[in-house]
């Protein structure tokens, strides 16, 4: 009998630790914020954005030229080319300098905090 | 060297010329004729770019012409597209005529420049046209166009000439 208790408690107690994690990485990405960068103008709207770590930031281009977003430095990522009002979306982790390789004078920072 | 500083010298000179003469004899540009300048001149810039893709080797040069293809194409596009709503024909005219006639001199200038100094000849005269067009569309294509939507397309492309100029410029720079 006890050791039927014990063991209903055990698995409990590991239920209750699955509850507890699943909820608190389902509030996790529910935090997760979506910021949008809006290509116009030939320039990157806001070119620099703050953001917490793992939120998502969706590029929009709205101009009639062709753009891309390409990591500045080393090329790591890129969007490819993103026609008129096509967007492309990316994980953010880390302090991002970017630009569009195609109009290389368009530049953007995303900072996370 | 000389000969291409010439001529862009001339060009932007001309254009100067024309908007002052326009100001002071005929003090407006028809809608039709606005869209006549605009056309004309992204065409001459694709024409440019189609030579360069023919003689350069140099990967920026390339990358650079290719995107006043594209980007000078967009445009035409947008305003053709424009012109056809608005029941409007671009009209020939002074500043569409000088704009090409400068455009065959550069052109043969370009043609004949041997490889080793095409890629400066042509970067050059990119920061030069574009340093003219960009004035002759603040200075006179956008204080002329009557229509709302007409001036709209003009100020997108305002922009896009800055962009260029700015890449022109950086690309010069690493010429040198």
């Amino acid at each position: 009998m006890i050791s039927a208790l014990l063991k209903f408690f055990n698995n409990g107690f590991l239920i209750f630790i699955f509850c507890v994690g699943f909820s608190q990485s389902v509030l996790s990405q529910k935090l997760k914020t979506k910021h949008l960068i809006e290509i116009k103008n030939m320039k990157f709207v806001p070119s620099e954005l703050t953001i917490h770590k793992g939120d998502t930031v969706v590029w929009i281009n709205h101009d009639i030229f062709p753009h891309d977003v390409t990591e500045l430095k080393n090329k790591e990522w890129t969007s490819s080319t993103l026609q008129q009002e096509k967007s492309w979306h990316k994980v953010i982790t880390k302090n991002e300098d970017y630009y569009c390789s195609l109009h290389i004078v368009m530049k953007g920072r995303v900072i996370v905090n | 060297m000389k000969t291409i500083k010439l001529i862009t010298s001339f060009l932007v000179l001309t254009i100067l010329l024309i908007t002052t003469g326009f100001s002071q004899e005929n003090p407006t540009l028809t809608d039709p004729e606005v869209a006549s300048v605009a056309v004309v001149a992204n065409q001459i810039d694709i024409s440019y770019a189609e030579i360069a893709m023919k003689k350069s080797k140099n990967k920026e040069i390339l990358d650079f012409a290719k995107r006043m293809i594209t980007d000078h194409n967009a445009v035409i596009e947008q305003a053709v597209t424009l012109v056809t709503k608005l029941s409007v024909t671009p009209k020939d005219n002074a500043v569409s005529q000088s704009l090409l006639e400068n455009a065959e001199k550069t052109k043969k200038t370009l043609r004949k420049a041997n490889r080793k100094n095409f890629d400066k000849l042509y970067i050059e005269n990119e920061v030069a046209y574009h340093k003219a067009v960009i004035a002759a569309i603040k200075d006179l294509l956008i204080p002329e166009s009557d229509n709302a939507e007409l001036k709209g397309l003009l100020e997108t492309v305002l922009p896009a000439l800055e962009a260029h100029l700015g890449h022109a410029e950086m690309v010069q720079m690493k010429l040198k």
